[in-house]
């Protein structure tokens, strides 16, 4: 598969900030650290959702084009 | 300067996507800065206007207005401005890729809207202008330094032996930003699971540093960056040269070397030794030559073209957000004077002059902007209507005059009334008294900021009209003649 180097690293480190803000949320001792860290999670999850759906529209484009 | 225009057989796939996301994020955050800051001034003129809730008092929605119009209207304002301007002028696509630019876009915009969380939660370390707590201080940390990374990798593989001025700029605002926002942060947090935090330093030591960041955020954020839009986008629309490069050139190292000396000046009169206060004083009065040396290039470039000034509505805000950074850059030295500062300082007269800097200089350059960007990056003929962004920029103006005079009054008479002692050596005026009499100049301010707001929200009309590639309709019919005479020649 032909990946965008950009599109590896980017997601790799945010899967790292997600997986950071579960573990915040799961300890957090104020609701200020419980929402970040929850908060965290999902916008890591939907960014690298939305960089695995630009990928492979990328690869549509071009089996197309 | 290099142009897509220009050269566009040789142009490079610029990113433009997320230069239209902060596009985008500039406009919906200008708009909910203002809308705040009319709320506030309403709770100014009339306390009850915060129903009673925690989460809307003052206390928690005033760094909320604070921070979304300096770090969310504004620095949205900077990132289109710099990505746009570095692409242009360097001939090169940004670099590390469009992923990289989403995480800077998607990054920055996370953090505006947990920090306005944590506000309204009532969380804060209470340092003006750099109130989000230490996690929410190291994700900023994190999306600024990938944007760094970009901005300076693209500088790098740019195909133009020069670098333009304006990237000088930015390039000065991104790096300096970067040192204050972690020297001003350095705290311990109680627990990696608290946003609980305690800053490294105490006392006048802690006052200092933090006035160290809080006046270079204007130095650097508020000035700094917005010279580089004003170098790009004032040649742009008059399509003219700079008027002096060279005094460009000079305008840059001078501003740079002296901004960082001045912060003391916002501690007059404390704890601080007078020696630092007089440093800082006397820094600040050098710093008005630089400023004006910047102001003056920026309005004589428009040398031989200023009859665009009827025409080109847009170009009226970049021109005029000049005039205002030199109404306030001259202010400032004059309130840093120490005596005069025995008066200025904690009345409303720094609200006044803060205001006609961040909405005459910040808004209204980043305005002019904005209008020159959206035809170009959503690739239309031209301004939906003309007529809006004319009516934009007069009632726009008008808020800023009753805002700023208002505000002046009202400041010099709360320092006039709390100094004033009677013949028995007692202060003649109780602080409640000051209170009541600034009630009208409150109710003055918030018709300024509901003036200014009017203004956006027709910019907002406007600017989606634009996209959806629409023309007003008047203005067609006073176009029409013309290019009907032209097309029958």
């Amino acid at each position: 598969m032909d990946i965008d180097p950009s599109d590896l690293i980017v997601g790799l480190m945010m899967a790292v900030f997600g997986l950071v803000g579960l573990i915040l949320a799961s300890g957090a001792m104020d609701n200020e650290m419980y929402v970040f860290g929850l908060s965290l999670f999902g916008f890591a999850c939907v960014f690298d959702f939305g960089l695995l759906r630009r990928h492979f529209d990328r690869m549509e484009a071009r089996r197309h084009g | 300067m290099a142009d897509a225009a220009i050269m566009p057989h040789s142009a490079p796939d610029y990113n433009e996507a997320v230069v239209r996301k902060f596009v985008i994020a500039t406009v919906f955050w200008a708009v909910v800065a203002f809308l705040v800051g009319v709320w506030l001034a309403t709770e100014l003129a009339w306390p009850q206007a915060n129903l009673g809730l925690s989460f809307v008092n003052f206390g928690r929605l005033r760094p909320v207005h604070t921070s979304a119009a300096i770090f969310a209207f504004g620095g949205s304002a900077l990132f289109a401005t710099s990505f746009y301007v570095v692409q242009r002028t360097c001939r090169a696509r940004l670099f590390g890729g469009e992923a990289l630019a989403d995480f800077v876009f998607w990054g920055y915009q996370f953090f505006i809207v947990m920090a306005a969380l944590s506000y309204v939660m009532g969380f804060s370390q209470s340092q003006e202008y750099a109130e989000p707590q230490w996690h929410l201080d190291l994700w900023l940390t994190v999306v600024w330094v990938a944007y760094a990374v970009i901005f300076v990798g693209t500088l790098m593989k740019r195909e133009e032996p020069h670098i333009y001025v304006a990237n000088w700029f930015y390039l000065a605002f991104i790096l300096t930003i970067a040192v204050l926002h972690i020297g001003n942060n350095l705290a311990l947090p109680i627990s990696m699971f608290s946003a609980q935090a305690y800053q490294v330093t105490s006392g006048v030591q802690n006052a200092m540093i933090q006035w160290w960041y809080g006046h270079n955020a204007v130095g650097f954020f508020l000035t700094a960056g917005f010279l580089g839009m004003m170098y790009y986008f004032i040649p742009k629309a008059a399509n003219r040269p700079v008027y002096s490069y060279r005094l460009s050139v000079v305008h840059f190292w001078s501003l740079i070397f002296m901004y960082i000396w001045a912060g003391p000046h916002h501690l007059h009169w404390t704890a601080l030794p007078d020696w630092t206060q007089t440093l800082g004083m006397a820094f600040s009065v050098m710093l008005w030559m630089p400023s004006w040396g910047g102001m003056i290039n920026g309005l004589m470039t428009l040398s031989g073209a200023w009859d665009k000034l009827r025409t080109e509505p847009s170009l009226r805000f970049s021109v005029t957000a000049v005039g205002f950074y030199g109404m306030s850059t001259f202010e400032g030295p004059v309130m840093s004077v120490r005596d005069v500062n025995a008066l200025s300082h904690y009345t409303d007269w720094t609200i006044g002059h803060v205001h006609s800097g961040a909405l005459g200089w910040v808004a209204f350059i980043s305005f002019g902007a904005v209008y020159y960007l959206v035809p170009v990056l959503w690739k239309r003929p031209g301004l939906y209507s003309m007529r809006l962004v004319s009516w934009h920029y007069w009632i726009a103006t008008l808020g800023i005059v009753f805002y700023i005079t208002s505000m002046w009054v009202a400041g010099i008479m709360q320092g006039l009334m709390w100094r004033a002692y009677d013949q028995f050596g007692f202060l003649q005026y109780s602080f409640a008294e000051s209170v009541i009499a600034l009630h009208p100049y409150y109710v003055i301010r918030l018709f300024g900021g509901l003036l200014f707001l009017i203004g956006a929200l027709l910019m907002v009309y406007n600017l989606i009209q634009t996209v959806r590639g629409k023309i007003s309709t008047s203005e067609q019919r006073i176009v029409m003649p013309a290019a009907v005479a032209v097309a029958g020649e």
